[in-house]
């Protein structure tokens, strides 16, 4: 039994001397592991995107248009900025990006909506250089627009003799009540910031352990025993397993991310999600020759895993073949567990009640690192001998 | 200067001789940027999220409710997945990412809605998941609406009025949506139009820093400067012009295969917009220069190259846009070649801007050309000393 042990210990320890005393791997395991995520959260601060300007063409400069105009500026979402005597100047001025969104009153606007069978038309204008501009000024300007349409509505009820409790209670007839769930905020960095985490986890390991893997081809100091596969994932997990436990765990506390999810149900789902991607990049790196061409897989690979996972993109919108081979990305379950835990939460070990199980994804990663291990060692073997050759 | 020919003729010829002894760096940026072109436009073909998976809890359980939820499901953006009478199994179903909202019919809706009780429709929507989220919000926002309209439509048809008459009174004002050049509201065509010119930057980064870098690592840089007769300037030409081609070819295919190809509109001028791509291409060769001059040793440069350039996806500003931006990230927001050419594909294929918007962004790539140039003497004195750890 000890002649089995030692080796592994042995590789183990070689492993984390070789990760210390390399400071690229430092670089990519260490510093940027821990940075990413605050430049990530220092980038998306605001969350959400607000006074967007816009501009306004009023034509039919009405006390309806102002008024309409009164309370969409009261939205924090956007700012009316400009007040235009033309479209032609307001399109200038969307054409030179000083605003975002153009809301326009055609001139018969009050005729419409003082005619009992009048139907008043605004037009808006949202710039598509960004959804999030589109997303501010649509949605708002909507809300408005059906909020003065009920008052609208109630008038014209009331005129056709209507009393007026019964016309609010026709207008109002089933009232609604939306609610956002899971990020009190609503914002981009919410949003983005879970799957962010998951995928500068993976890629850091993937990418470092393709760079330790080509370095240690280039200078011809390779074992591929089932030792040093155990050894070396065993090393890189130790690393990686504080290092994600101060991701996942740590940093979306500090930094009001969501977090909803049971800590003890993140630490769990760690365990399966290094292990398949450790595994994982321990297959690749087999096939690395040198140290710099790790990083052609790490540039080619980070916006794909991230959109065929299907997070920013929904994944019921990828096409299937796509999305069978996302199945094969531990990225892709681990990305979605940990938003299901951490901002949802759904949980693996307090799932009494209602309380959604991650339990689905937990056993895919599971089922990963496991087919990874076993590819590794046919891989590793194959390799071992070469290497005797 | 006949001589000066000569030399970047033989860099060049040596550079073609090492880049062929070596495809795999050559074939692998290619390979990148063909793999991700195919794999961005298959990803998101129809360019519109439909048929979004949600559910709903029908606790009324009358002709209108399944009425409600027969009409919510013939519209194209969602899908009912789950019709149930509990409302947490729907969460339970949205906790782990089955459905991205959730529409609730009350108990008694509708003897509540013809005894004018106001019964209150209810929707979840779930923000963790933003495009499924946002699209099941339109819908089920819409589907309210409708509900209540019909109800109305019923009420007003009761009293006798005609149909006409009546629509104008339940939908008295309106919102005409104008989605500015981009009409169909197409997420591929936002999407891709800035991603793909960002992993062509990535590719030329890197394999600028390859070029050069790997002279130092393998130690060659001194036979590199012999062949160019000692002369930097000569040394660097002849290196980095097979280089330049390759980027503007991959730049001008690049450009081709999105709007000819694959047809995304270019509202403004073609020819200004591939300029912009094409200084933007050679920025980012000149921002490899610069930083494998700042650091000479080949895997440092990779490095900070690659964490630097997959930074300007997000500083560029197309998903989230730089005026939501703190003051010092929308300066940091400016070192990023991406962001500028984002804005001049702003103003050429979306705004059809005058020439004089794009000049500023155009000159900025330009400024990265020459920042490259400070360099020099640092990076030809590591190159002739080797004063950098080489591994």
């Amino acid at each position: 039994m000890s002649e089995y042990k030692y080796p592994i210990v042995k590789s183990f320890v070689s492993e984390l001397r070789r990760i210390f005393n390399d400071p690229g791997v430092l670089v990519i395991f260490i510093v940027a592991t821990l940075a990413y995520p605050l430049i990530y959260k220092a980038l998306y601060w605001n969350e959400q995107i607000t006074n967007v300007p816009v501009a306004v063409v009023d034509m039919s400069n009405s006390p309806e248009s102002r008024a309409f105009l009164h309370s969409w500026n009261a939205s924090p979402d956007i700012s009316l900025t400009y007040s235009c005597t033309s479209m032609a100047e307001a399109e200038q001025l969307l054409r030179n990006q000083k605003v975002h969104g153009i809301i326009y009153f055609p001139r018969d606007f009050e005729r419409q909506l003082a005619d009992p069978l009048g139907q008043a038309h605004i037009s808006l204008y949202c710039d598509m250089s960004s959804f999030l501009y589109m997303k501010a000024v649509y949605l708002s300007c909507n809300q408005v627009m059906l909020e003065s349409m009920r008052n609208i509505q109630i008038d014209r009820y009331e005129q056709m003799g209507m009393d007026k409790e019964f016309a609010w209670a026709l207008v109002q007839d089933a009232p609604y009540h939306e609610v956002a769930l899971f990020t009190p905020t609503g914002g981009y960095g919410s949003f983005l910031i879970p799957a962010v985490l998951m995928l500068i986890l993976h890629q850091t390991l993937f990418f470092g352990i393709c760079m330790l893997g080509g370095t240690a081809r280039e200078e011809n100091d390779e074992t591929y025993t089932l030792a040093s596969l155990v050894g070396r994932a065993g090393a890189c997990f130790t690393i990686y397993y504080g290092l994600a436990a101060i991701l996942l765990g740590f940093f979306p506390r500090l930094f009001d991310i969501p977090h909803t999810g049971a800590i003890d149900d993140i630490l769990l789902l760690i365990v399966p999600y290094l292990l398949a991607v450790i595994f994982f990049s321990l297959c690749v790196s087999v096939f690395i020759r040198n140290r710099e061409s790790g990083l052609v897989l790490l540039i080619s690979t980070s916006l794909i895993f991230l959109f065929m996972a299907g997070i920013s993109w929904p994944k019921e919108m990828i096409p299937d073949a796509w999305r069978y081979l996302s199945y094969a990305i531990p990225y892709t379950w681990g990305s979605h567990a940990f938003i299901h835990i951490n901002s949802m939460g759904a949980s693996l070990l307090h799932t009494q009640g209602f309380t959604a199980s991650a339990a689905h994804e937990w056993v895919a990663l599971w089922v990963l690192a496991v087919a990874y291990f076993l590819l590794a060692c046919v891989l590793f073997h194959i390799r071992q001998r070469s290497i005797k050759k | 200067m006949k001589f000066i020919f000569l030399n970047i003729w033989r860099v060049l010829v040596r550079e073609l001789h090492m880049m062929f002894a070596r495809p795999l760096y050559l074939f692998a940026s290619v390979g990148v940027m063909l793999l991700s072109t195919f794999f961005f436009l298959t990803l998101m073909k129809g360019g519109a999220a439909e048929k979004m998976p949600v559910a709903v809890v029908d606790l009324d359980q009358t002709s209108i409710s399944r009425r409600l939820i027969h009409e919510m499901q013939a519209t194209p953006s969602v899908d009912i997945r789950l019709v149930t009478n509990s409302y947490p199994e729907a969460r339970e179903a949205m906790q782990q990412g089955k459905i991205y909202g959730i529409f609730v019919v009350p108990e008694g809706f509708y003897s509540n809605l013809v005894a004018f009780k106001r019964p209150q429709l209810d929707f979840y929507v779930t923000n963790a998941y933003t495009v499924g989220g946002n699209t099941a919000y339109k819908q089920m926002l819409t589907m309210t609406n409708l509900t209540s309209g019909a109800f109305q439509r019923e009420v007003l048809r009761k009293k006798g009025l005609p149909d006409d008459v009546i629509m104008h009174r339940i939908q008295p004002l309106t919102i005409e949506g104008h989605m500015v050049a981009n009409p169909w509201g197409n997420y591929s065509v936002y999407l891709v139009s800035t991603i793909l010119p960002g992993i062509l930057g990535l590719v030329c980064i890197m394999l600028t820093i390859f070029a050069i870098g790997f002279e130092l690592k393998a130690r060659t840089s001194h036979a590199w400067l012999r062949a160019a007769g000692g002369n930097y300037t000569v040394a660097m030409i002849g290196k980095l012009i097979p280089y330049t081609v390759i980027y503007i070819v991959l730049g001008i295919g690049c450009h081709l295969i999105l709007y000819r190809f694959a047809g995304f509109p270019v509202y403004g001028s073609h020819a200004r917009l591939m300029f912009g791509l094409l200084l933007y291409v050679m920025a980012m060769e000149a921002l490899g220069i610069t930083l494998i001059g700042l650091l000479p040793t080949l895997r440092d440069a990779l490095s900070i190259g690659a964490l630097y350039s997959m930074l300007g996806f997000s500083l560029s500003g197309f998903t989230y846009p730089q005026m939501a931006m703190l003051p010092p990230v929308k300066a940091l927001s400016y070192l990023e070649p991406l962001r500028h050419y984002y804005l001049i594909y702003v103003n050429e294929a979306l705004m059809a801007a005058p020439v004089e918007n794009s000049i500023p962004n155009m000159l900025a790539l330009t400024l990265f050309m020459l920042a490259s140039l400070c360099v020099a003497p640092r990076l030809h004195r590591a190159l002739v000393y080797w004063n950098y750890p080489l591994k």
